[in-house]
């Protein structure tokens, strides 16, 4: 189709405020999906339906829409990742778009990473088209969230569309405002080709399906192309366009969107962000703007309880890898806790999918690390060094200055919360950028704090102390000195390395007590006295003592039963063979692990 | 056996060549007490004729023994609340039927209120010339704890009526560290049956026993659990005491006067050979371990149907053996002689050599004169090396 009847754009929207229920909509007034086949959630079950292997994912969706104007428009619908940690991945969705649909619930108003999102398209240059949805709900304050949206995007609140995805009613004149609101691409269909790649997933029975929007030239199927960051040739086995299903075609056109399958195994080489080009153009050719190589923010050695699951861990790895370009890993060892992986996250919540995606799909029972993020280290010979992994901290005489990684949090809470949260991030040592009220009730607040503060507990405390009313985001906003110090936990002198952490100087004894007292309680006693220190190079911090036990000893012998008495030292002796050694000091594996545990309440936001 | 065989014996010293014994179970009790956990029964008297008979025919149709038994122990349960001729008559079939050498130790276990001097005098008429008492306390809120029918007077009674009825050897059993007693009910027990002067007095921690009446208690939080710090208190205090009267301790929880170790108990200590008569019992020959129906009616049903009383067996391989002959061993004072450990269990030392090596590094084996023994330090703490050795 013509450029000058295509429109690509992007449903900004926190959980729960209708995308999916607009989406059926949108796919039912276009005919995009017959009555027939309609089902609630269209294109949330493809999605459930494509991890069981039986349609490819929807990231984008093209439909036909015959305008009031009498002229058909081809709109495509672009799905953007709904989490905290994939700023990066919304904003190259963003990128395939020349506007946006913030939609909000009118009960509820807009949420952080709505805002964040928001800010992203608005930087981008994109047409905001703002919507007010479930209105028809009795607890519905369109005006008053009206006056908020508006306040943000510097709109008349009359101008804010209001609808029911629900009931239909407003839909029909918001697809006419998306003809004409958004702009048609803009691209020149006589240059040579640059896609740009926004999605990209490995299919067991496809290999990778990347999803491109054709920013300049056309694109043909079977030609030879070339992935411009990953220098990866390849050719071009199919192209086609969702409709919602899958649908081959030979060719895609300036400002098209759809798929292209290209017998690629990983999805490292289909990243997101790239630029699709033709082998022949290849060379001439300048990649689009605002790629980014995929850089994980949290680290966390990930350890199986069982130790005989370490091949196991290490294909379940490689399986999610083929299908995760953010995801890095590799081995390490630890005298607690046996073979594992250092892994690299994009943030927390990727971290936290990516563990129960291993333990779930893969069967495994992991314990992990305390999360860290990545330091950096100057020495005092100039030298820098990254530091992932607390253990592998130089000697603090030989550091000149520590930095670490800050991120940019937002969160928008109802105005009563605001104490609550300053008072949180202040503990975490965070800054205070800006506050701004969106209304008399709702205030957004911007704090620069180190991320290394906020991937302990952050979420739960945030919404436990705001009674779940605050929504957050963050974003990284690069490094900064900090004093900080390693705080290593020494049982019987000897370091345990899987308890060695990078904390703030003022948190170290909070952070040596607190482990070397649960430590106490979780080491079996032994034959000696067993300190338990935290220190800070060689200065202890915190100490506690595990008294030697005094009586392990079987009275008597029943009549003559030997062989009950040998088998109660059998069974000890059995439990002594999964203990770790440390030093001299030997511990159940398990007291590490609930000693993990406590600091593992991280969930979601 | 020779005079200086016996003497060895009673030394409490490991022994290369431990004799053989003979035990005989009496499963009856006239009432559990809380912490018991052994094979016994309460009332059952109509019963007690019958196992008696059913004993007395298991000894006659055993297989019996030419190899002279050194030691014969008749334990419960409460063998004393059976009438002195029922004991008389099991003794005397397993006289008949096991060449019970001359001079030989045989025990009988008596509670304090099922004995009196008429009773002793015709145990040691039937020809036992060994009294074990269950003393446990003279602290009568430990007794009603523990669940003890008999009175601390009746206790001291029975020490005395066992020595003026003649016997040779009196030992007294005493159990500390219950969450009823204090610090100075354990030193005024202690020094209460020193007083009796007996030959042996054996001290056990309380052990709270899965499903016993005090386990419950303990779970529910009617009572404290047992603290072996406590526990390991009150150890140092009996080990002061006893030693300070002339008693010596020959294994962890058993302390005698010279030459009055029991040589029952040091030949289960010594990996020896014996016969196990009765329901529940257990024998062993030569690293063959096997015990019988617990039930004491199943027992004698088996015996009277003439079906075999056998309820397990286990054979033990080689390196077992030695792994289970160093966790006896080494819970006698003596320790054991490595040579002649080496001679009875093959390799089993050398084989242990690493584990050793640590240990006896750590400070918590030592090596005196060609024995090898638990330090002073690792005694109460002997399941860590021994668990480390099997």
């Amino acid at each position: 189709m013509d450029q000058a009847h295509q429109r690509a754009f992007a449903v900004i929207s926190h959980v729960d405020h209708g995308k999916s229920t607009l989406s059926d909509r949108l796919l039912q007034l276009t005919k995009t999906v017959n009555e027939r086949d309609m089902r609630e959630q269209y294109l949330d079950r493809m999605d459930l339906e494509r991890e069981r292997g039986i349609t490819i994912k929807a990231a984008a969706v093209r439909m036909e829409y015959e305008a009031a104007d009498g002229e058909v428009y081809e709109l495509n619908l672009i799905d953007t990742p709904g989490h905290v940690d994939f700023g990066y991945e919304v904003s190259r969705s963003l990128a395939a778009c020349e506007g946006v649909l913030l939609l909000v619930d009118a009960a509820q108003g807009i949420e952080a990473q709505t805002l964040t999102n928001l800010y992203l398209a608005v930087d981008a240059g994109l047409e905001v088209i703002p919507v007010l949805n479930k209105i028809d709900l009795p607890a519905a304050q369109p005006e008053k969230y009206a006056q908020e949206i508006a306040g943000l995007i510097g709109c008349d609140p009359s101008d804010i569309y209001r609808i029911s995805a629900k009931t239909g009613e407003g839909v029909a004149e918001l697809l006419e405002a998306i003809v004409s609101h958004i702009p048609p691409p803009s691209g020149d269909p006589d240059a040579p080709l640059r896609a740009l790649v926004f999605d990209s997933y490995y299919d067991i029975y496809r290999g990778v399906v990347a999803y491109i929007r054709i920013v300049d030239g056309s694109l043909r199927a079977r030609e030879p192309i070339r992935f411009l960051a990953t220098g990866v040739d390849a050719e071009a086995d199919e192209i086609g366009i969702m409709a919602p299903d899958a649908t081959p075609i030979k060719s895609l056109a300036t400002g098209e969107v759809g798929y292209l399958i290209a017998g690629i195994k990983e999805v490292v080489q289909a990243k997101v962000g790239d630029t699709v080009t033709t082998k022949a153009a290849g060379a001439q050719v300048q990649a689009l703007a605002g790629y980014r190589e995929p850089k994980p923010m949290v680290f966390a050695g990930i350890y199986p309880v069982e130790g005989d699951d370490f091949p196991l861990l290490r294909d379940a790895l490689e399986k999610l890898k083929l299908n995760d370009a953010a995801l890095t890993y590799e081995p390490e060892s630890s005298g607690a806790l046996g073979f594992g992986f250092r892994c690299g996250f994009l943030g927390l919540l990727h971290m936290e999918i990516v563990r129960e995606r291993l333990e779930r799909e893969f069967g495994l029972e992991l314990i992990a690390t305390a999360p860290s993020v990545a330091y950096e280290i100057e020495l005092s010979n100039g030298e820098r060094r990254v530091v992932r992994n607390p253990t592998d901290m130089p000697d603090p005489g030989t550091i000149n200055e520590i930095s670490e990684p800050f991120v940019s949090i937002m969160v928008v809470t109802p105005s009563e919360y605001v104490g609550t949260i300053m008072q949180l991030c202040q503990e975490r040592r965070g800054e205070l950028k800006e506050m701004h009220y969106l209304s008399p009730e709702r205030v957004e607040l911007r704090y620069h704090t180190p991320l290394g503060e906020i991937i302990f507990d952050f979420f739960d405390q945030l919404k436990s102390r705001t009674k779940g009313y605050a929504s957050l985001d963050y974003e990284p906003v690069g490094l900064q000195p900090a004093n900080l110090v390693k705080v290593d936990v020494l049982l019987n002198g000897q370091p345990v390395d899987a308890f060695s952490t990078i904390v703030h100087r003022e948190k170290a004894y909070t952070y040596g007590k607190t482990m070397t007292e649960r430590l106490r309680k979780l080491i079996p006693r032994q034959f000696f006295d067993v300190p338990i220190q935290a220190a800070i190079g060689s200065r202890v911090i915190a100490r506690e003592t595990v008294k030697a036990k005094r009586k392990d000893v079987l009275a008597k012998c029943y009549g003559g039963d030997i062989t009950r008495k040998r088998k109660l030292l059998e069974k000890q002796k059995e439990g002594k063979r999964r203990m770790k050694q440390i030093g001299s000091v030997e511990v159940p594996q398990s007291a590490f692990i609930e000693a993990l545990r406590l600091d593992q309440e991280v969930k979601a936001p | 056996m020779s005079l200086a065989a016996i003497e060895q014996a009673r030394s409490g010293a490991w022994l290369e060549d431990p004799g053989f014994g003979v035990y005989v179970h009496i499963p009856f009790c006239r009432h559990r007490c809380h912490y018991c956990d052994f094979n016994t029964y309460e009332a059952q008297e109509d019963l007690h004729q019958r196992y008696v008979d059913a004993l007395v025919g298991e000894v006659e149709r055993s297989s019996g023994s030419d190899r002279p038994a050194t030691s014969v122990f008749f334990g419960g349960g409460t063998p004393t609340l059976l009438p002195a001729r029922s004991l008389a008559r099991i003794l005397q079939a397993v006289r008949n039927a096991v060449n019970v050498e001359a001079g030989a130790e045989i025990t009988i276990e008596a509670n304090p209120e099922t004995v009196d001097e008429p009773m002793f005098e015709a145990l040691l008429e039937a020809g036992f010339d060994r009294v074990s008492i269950g003393i446990q306390s003279l602290a009568p809120r430990v007794l009603e704890g523990l669940g003890r029918e008999h009175s601390a007077a009746r206790a001291v009674g029975a020490i005395r009526a066992a020595r003026s009825a003649g016997a040779m050897d009196v030992n007294a059993d005493l159990i500390y560290g219950s969450p009823w007693e204090s610090s100075s009910d354990w030193r005024a027990s202690l020094q209460g049956v020193i007083a009796e002067q007996p030959d042996h007095i054996s001290a056990y921690a309380l052990t709270v026993e899965e499903g016993t009446p005090l386990a419950t208690l303990v779970r529910t939080s009617r009572i404290p659990d047992v603290d072996p710090d406590v526990q390991a208190d009150r150890y140092e205090v009996a080990q002061e005491l006893l030693a300070e009267a002339g008693y010596w301790r020959y294994e962890i929880s058993n302390w005698a006067r010279p030459g009055r170790a029991s040589r029952h108990n040091v030949l289960y200590w010594s990996a020896g050979d014996y016969f196990g008569f009765g329901a529940g019992a257990h024998a062993h020959f030569g690293g063959r371990r096997a015990w019988t129906i617990r039930l004491p009616r199943s027992f004698a049903s088996a015996v009277e149907e003439g079906r075999s009383t056998e309820a397990g067996s286990e054979c033990l391989g080689p390196d077992q053996r030695a792994g289970e002959a160093l966790m006896l061993g080494l819970r006698l004072t003596s320790g054991v002689d490595t040579a002649a450990f080496g001679r009875r269990f093959g390799p089993g030392l050398a084989s242990r050599g690493p584990a050793l090596e640590a240990l006896e590094t750590g400070g918590l084996l030592e090596r005196r004169g060609g024995w090898l023994r638990l330090s002073s330090r690792s005694t109460l703490v002997a399941n860590e090396v021994l668990c480390r050795l099997l």
